[in-house]
C-alpha cells in the first residue's frame, strides 16, 4: 500500500500541446515552461598525510550535519571467506575505544543520530547523522569504530545468530533466489560478485581471530574516504578530523579485482512449488560508468523499464495487469556494469510477461522513439538528478559515486547536459549494441510444473540452454 | 541563496523574521545552538468555497515544487464486502481522467522530470508528486481534473484488480512473514470491524468490486470538502493561488462526508494468536498496545516511550532483546508502525513491537524479557537525562522533515494537520507537545497503557518443510 505505485502509458510530450478532448469548461492543459537552473554547491576535498581523503560539503536547510565514512573493504576483499566483512562490519558497533556497545549508542543518540554500519561488495560504511551543533564530536565517534574496534569474544555467537537468522530468511524470498543464480551464473563463483550468500558451515566456521586479522589487514587510510555534509563549523569539523584521523595507518592500497562477466545466452529456472508468482530477471551487460555509452543507455534504461511511464511498465503492468512492480536499472562496478529487469508476475501468464519485454526491447531496436518520447525520458533522468541532489546527504551520495569510480570532478556537472543531448537514433542504435537478445541471461523462480512448459514453448528464447538450478546448493 | 525559514530560533524569531533571512551555507556557521530551535514551518492556508482546504508553504532552495492531494477516506471505512477497496479505489485514479486520458497523468509528470506516487492509510489515501517548479501548474490541473472527473470504466477496473491482485501477492502471499504484523496484527488487537480487517483485501473481495462502487466511493467520499491540497517548495503564494482557484475552484462540493463509528473498547484481557507461515524459516514474536488518544498529553508521552523502549540501538528493548539475551538481531516497532507514524492517523491506534527469533528461544523466556522491560517503565521514573535523549531524537527525525528532496513527509504533515486539526500549523506544536511531558506522565502513562490485559500477542510459527526455492528447512 505504500510501496511504489507504478503506471503509465503514452507520454504527452514537453512542450507540445497535447491531443486531449476537452470539457468545454475546463482549460486545455497548461504547457510546462522552462526549467530553473539548478546549480550544485562547491565541495572541499582534501587528503591528509596518510593518504585519507576528505569531502566537507556545506549545503541543506536542515541543521543537521552528516557524518559519513566509507572504507573501500568489503566482500571484494573477502577471498573465500563469504561474509566475513559482514560480520566484521557488524562487530564494529559491538565496542569501540573505551566504549561498550551500548555507550556508543546512547553517545549517537545523544547527538540526535543512530550509527549506522553497513557492508557492500566494496565499502563499509560507517555513519552517522547528528544534530549540527555535534558535527565536530560526532568525527572521533565515526573514527573510533573504524579504527578501534574492540571486537568481543563475548558478543560474536550473538552476532553470528542474527546473521545466520539473516540468511534464513534471506533464502525464502524469491527475490534473493533469483539474485543468486543470476549472479552465480553471470560473474561465475570463483568471483566474490558471483557469490552472494556464504554456507552455513562456513559462516558457523569464523572465529574472533579471523575477524581481529581481516580488520587488521584491510582497513586503514589509505582506503578511506570521509564525508562531510549538511550545516556545521568547518574549522571544528577540520581540527576534529586531523585529530581523529591524522594517525592512523595507511594500511593497504585499495584492492582491484575485475570480474569477467559471462553473459548468456542462459535460461535458469529455480523451482518454488506453489508460488503464486514467478520472479523474473533479464539481464546483459551495460557501458561501464563515465564511458562514451553511460548517458544514452541510461537514457534507453528510462524508456524501456526505468520509469513509471516506461514501455514495459505501460505494457504488463497498465495493459496487460501481469505484475504490480516491474523495472529496470543499471548496476555499475568498477570495470563492468550490468542492465537487470525484474518483475513478480502471475505464474499463469510468466511465459506471456517474458515475451512482452523481450518483444519492448525488440521493438527499440527496429526503430527509435519519437522525438517526444524521447524527450520525456531526457527531461525525466535531468529532474531526478535534482531531486537526488537536493539535500546534503543525497548529494553526497553522488560525490560517493563519483570518487569510487575515479571520474573526474565535473562529473556531476556534465551529467545533465549529457543526458539532454542524448537522440532517439543514439538510444535505438544502444540497444542494439548492448541488448543482444541472443545472449540474453534469464533467470526464472517460480512454480516450474505450471511455469516450465511456458517458457520452453517461447520463439524468443528458441536454442537457448534452459537449465534447473538449486541456488542455494551447497557445492 | 539558500534560504532557511523552515528552521527559526525561538529567541531570535522576531528579529530574524519566518521568511527572508539568508541563511545558507555560508551562514551555518552562525546558526544558533539547537536547543533554542524549532521546528517553525511557514504556511498559508484558507479553505475554497467548495470546501477544498489550501495548504501553501513556501521554501525555494531547490526549484522543485511537491503537491499532495489528501482525502479523508482511509482503509477502516470501506463497504463490509468489499475489503482492499479503498485501496483499489486509490489505484483507480491514476487511470485517467476526462481531458487526461490514461497515461496521460503519469506521463506528464515523469516527462517534466518528476515523480509521483499514492498511497492508502488508516484514515486517508494521498496522491503526490514532485516536479520542478515550472511544471507545477500542469500538476494541479492533472490533479483538479481527476478530483472532477475521474474515468473510470470496466476496462481499467479490471487492469487494476489484475495489478493489485499482484501486489498482495509480492508483498504478501509469496514472501516469509508477508503482512506480519503490520496487516495481521490489528486483525487481532481490535474490536470494530473497521480497525480489524485485512485491509489489503481478500482477493476474492477484489474480485467482486464493480464499477458501480467505484463510482459509489467516489461521490461520497472523493469530494472538496472532504479534500486537502498541499503545495510546497519552489512557488509564489498568489500565482499558485490563482492557479488553484481556477482549476479546483469550480469543483462541486460533495455531501458532508458522515464516517462510521470507529471507536475500540477499553481492551482487560490479553489476547494471543498464532499464524502458521510455510514460507518462514524462523519463528518470530510480535505485541501491540493500544495508544492513548492522539493529541493528549498521554499520547505525546506515548511517543517518548516508543523512543525510549524501542526507536535506535539506545534504547531499552534493543539493549534487553538483542544484546543482552541474544533473542532478536533487531527490534522493529512503533506507533502505526508500518502504516505510518504517530502523526498520520486519526483513530484508535496501536504500538507494535516485532521481530523473528530462533526456535530454542522460548515464548516464556521472550516474554519474561519483554515484561521485564515494560514492567520497569510500569514502575519506576524514568531519568531526566533518558527522557531529554528521547525528545533530542525526536526533534532530529522532525527536522528530517524539512529535507527538500520530495518534501513528501513535511507534505504529509502540513495535511493531517489540515484534514484534522483544521490547522496546517500544527506540525510546528509538536516539539512544545514533547517538551511538555514528564517522568510522571510517562509512568502513570505507561501504568495505564502498557498494561498486559491491554496488549495482544501474534506469533509466527514456520508450518511445512522447504524446498529449494523457498529456501532451507531449519
Amino acid at each position: 500500500m505504500i510501496r511504489p505505485l507504478i503506471s503509465l502509458l503514452a507520454a504527452v510530450g514537453l512542450a507540445a500541446s497535447p491531443v486531449v478532448a476537452q470539457a468545454p469548461e475546463y482549460p486545455s492543459m497548461p504547457p510546462v515552461g522552462t526549467p530553473k537552473p539548478f546549480t550544485l554547491p562547491a565541495a572541499e576535498s582534501y587528503t591528509l598525510d596518510n593518504g585519507m581523503q576528505v569531502t566537507l560539503l556545506r549545503y541543506g536547510n536542515v541543521p543537521k550535519a552528516f557524518v559519513g565514512l566509507r572504507v573501500y573493504v568489503g566482500n571484494l576483499n573477502e577471498g573465500g571467506d563469504v561474509w566475513l566483512p559482514d560480520l566484521v562490519g557488524q562487530l564494529l558497533r559491538e565496542g569501540a575505544g573505551n566504549r561498550s556497545a551500548t555507550e556508543i549508542a546512547e553517545a549517537a543518540a545523544e547527538m540526535g543520530g543512530g550509527l549506522g554500519t553497513s557492508v557492500g561488495v566494496h565499502e563499509t560504511v560507517v555513519n552517522l547523522p547528528v544534530l549540527s551543533e555535534f558535527a565536530a564530536e560526532a568525527i572521533p565517534l565515526v573514527a573510533d569504530v573504524a579504527r578501534r574496534p574492540t571486537f568481543p569474544q563475548s558478543e560474536l555467537e550473538r552476532v553470528r545468530a542474527n546473521l545466520q537468522r539473516n540468511l534464513a530468511v534471506a533464502k525464502t524470498q524469491p527475490q534473493t533466489a533469483a539474485e543468486v543464480a543470476l549472479a552465480a551464473a553471470y560473474y561465475g563463483t570463483d568471483h566474490p560478485y558471483g557469490r552472494v550468500l556464504p554456507t552455513d558451515s562456513q559462516l558457523a566456521g569464523y572465529t574472533i581471530d579471523d575477524i581481529r586479522r581481516f580488520h587488521r589487514e584491510n582497513f586503514g587510510a589509505a582506503r578511506a574516504q570521509l564525508y562531510v555534509a549538511g550545516q556545521f563549523e568547518p574549522a571544528e569539523v577540520k581540527a576534529a578530523i586531523e585529530q581523529a584521523f591524522a594517525d592512523w595507518e595507511p594500511g593497504p592500497e585499495r584492492l582491484s579485482l575485475p570480474a569477467e562477466p559471462r553473459p548468456g545466452p542462459r535460461v535458469l529456472l529455480v523451482d518454488r512449488p506453489g508460488a503464486p508468482q514467478s520472479t523474473i530477471r533479464i539481464a546483459f551487460p551495460a557501458p561501464v560508468i563515465g564511458t562514451e555509452d553511460d548517458l544514452g543507455f541510461r537514457v534507453t534504461n528510462a524508456l524501456l523499464g526505468g520509469a513509471f511511464n516506461s514501455r514495459i511498465t505501460q505494457n504488463i503492468r497498465e495493459e496487460k495487469g501481469y505484475t504490480y512492480s516491474p523495472g529496470s536499472g543499471i548496476g555499475f562496478n568498477p570495470n563492468e556494469a550490468r542492465w537487470t529487469f525484474n518483475a513478480d508476475v502471475t505464474t499463469a501468464v510468466t511465459g506471456p510477461a517474458i515475451k512482452e519485454v523481450i518483444g519492448e526491447i525488440a521493438r527499440l531496436q527496429s526503430e527509435p522513439p519519437s522525438a517526444e518520447e524521447a524527450a520525456g525520458m531526457r527531461t525525466y533522468l535531468a529532474g531526478i538528478f535534482v531531486l537526488q541532489n537536493a539535500s546534503a546527504n543525497g548529494l553526497i551520495g553522488s560525490l560517493a559515486t563519483r570518487d569510487f569510480h575515479g571520474l573526474p570532478a565535473s562529473w556531476l556537472e556534465a551529467f545533465v547536459p549529457g543526458v539532454l543531448a542524448v537522440t532517439p537514433a543514439q538510444m535505438q542504435s544502444l540497444a542494439r549494441e548492448w541488448m543482444p537478445l541472443d545472449k540474453a541471461t534469464v533467470v526464472v523462480v517460480g512454480d516450474l510444473d505450471t511455469v516450465e512448459a511456458q517458457i520452453r514453448e517461447l520463439p524468443e528464447l528458441e536454442g537457448m540452454p534452459i537449465e534447473r538450478v538449486d541456488p542455494f546448493a551447497v557445492k | 541563496m539558500l534560504k532557511s525559514f523552515w528552521l527559526v530560533a525561538a529567541a531570535a524569531a522576531l528579529a530574524v523574521g519566518v521568511t527572508a533571512s539568508e541563511v545558507g551555507a555560508q551562514a551555518a556557521s552562525s546558526a544558533p545552538s539547537a536547543t533554542a530551535e524549532r521546528l517553525q514551518i511557514e504556511t498559508r492556508y484558507y479553505t475554497l468555497p467548495n470546501g477544498l482546504k489550501v495548504v501553501m508553504s513556501r521554501e525555494p532552495s531547490v526549484p522543485t515544487a511537491t503537491v499532495g492531494v489528501y482525502y479523508g477516506i482511509g482503509f477502516r471505512i470501506e463497504p463490509r464486502d468489499r475489503t482492499g477497496f479503498a485501496h483499489l479505489f486509490e489505484h483507480l485514479m491514476f487511470q485517467g481522467s476526462e481531458n487526461a486520458p490514461k497515461g496521460t497523468f503519469i506521463g506528464s509528470i515523469n516527462s517534466a522530470g518528476g515523480t509521483l506516487n499514492g498511497s492508502t492509510r488508516f484514515d486517508y489515501t494521498n496522491y503526490f508528486e514532485v516536479v520542478p517548479s515550472n511544471a507545477l501548474e500542469q500538476v494541479l490541473w492533472l490533479e483538479a481534473d481527476r478530483m472532477a472527473r475521474p474515468v473510470i470504466d470496466q476496462e481499467v477496473l479490471a487492469n487494476q484488480q489484475g495489478v493489485v491482485a499482484n501486489e498482495v501477492k509480492v508483498n504478501v502471499l509469496n514472501q516469509p512473514y508477508g503482512g506480519w504484523p503490520w496487516l495481521d496484527m490489528p486483525q487481532l488487537a481490535n474490536e470494530n470491524w473497521h480497525n480489524a480487517h485485512n485491509f489489503y483485501g481478500e482477493l476474492d473481495d477484489l474480485e467482486a468490486a464493480t464499477v458501480d462502487d467505484a463510482t459509489q466511493f467516489f461521490e461520497s467520499f472523493y469530494r472538496p470538502n472532504n479534500a486537502v491540497l498541499v503545495v510546497a517548495g519552489d512557488i509564489d503564494y498568489d500565482v499558485t493561488q490563482a492557479m488553484i482557484e481556477r482549476y479546483f475552484g469550480p469543483i462541486p462540493r460533495g455531501e458532508p462526508v458522515v464516517l462510521p463509528d470507529i471507536s475500540e473498547p477499553r481492551q482487560d484481557a490479553e489476547k494471543f494468536a498464532t499464524k502458521p507461515d510455510v514460507l518462514a524459516p524462523r519463528p518470530a514474536f510480535s505485541a501491540a498496545w493500544h495508544v492513548p488518544e492522539r493529541g493528549t498529553p498521554e499520547w505525546f508521552a506515548m511517543g517518548l516511550l516508543d523512543s525510549i523502549l524501542v526507536q535506535g540501538q539506545d534504547s531499552r528493548l534493543y539493549d534487553k532483546l538483542v544484546r543482552e539475551t541474544g533473542i532478536a538481531g533487531g527490534v522493529q516497532g512503533g506507533i502505526n508502525s508500518g502504516l505510518g507514524n504517530m502523526f498520520n492517523y486519526n483513530g484508535p491506534m496501536l504500538w507494535t513491537v516485532g521481530f523473528v527469533h530462533d526456535p530454542d528461544k522460548s515464548r516464556d523466556e521472550i516474554t519474561a524479557a519483554l515484561d521485564a522491560v515494560i514492567e520497569d517503565v510500569r514502575s519506576n521514573p524514568v531519568s531526566e537525562e533518558e527522557l531529554a535523549r528521547a525528545r533530542t531524537k525526536m526533534r532530529s527525525s522532525l527536522y528530517n522533515l524539512a529535507d527538500p528532496t520530495t518534501r513528501f513527509g513535511l507534505v504529509d504533515l502540513l495535511a493531517v494537520g489540515a484534514l484534522w486539526e483544521d490547522d496546517p500549523n500544527w506540525v510546528n506544536t509538536l516539539e512544545a507537545g514533547f517538551e511538555r511531558v514528564t517522568p510522571e506522565l510517562v509512568l502513570a502513562t505507561a501504568r495505564e497503557y502498557l498494561r498486559p490485559t491491554n496488549r495482544s500477542i501474534l506469533v509466527v510459527q514456520p508450518s511445512a518443510a522447504q524446498t529449494a526455492g523457498t529456501g532451507d528447512a531449519q
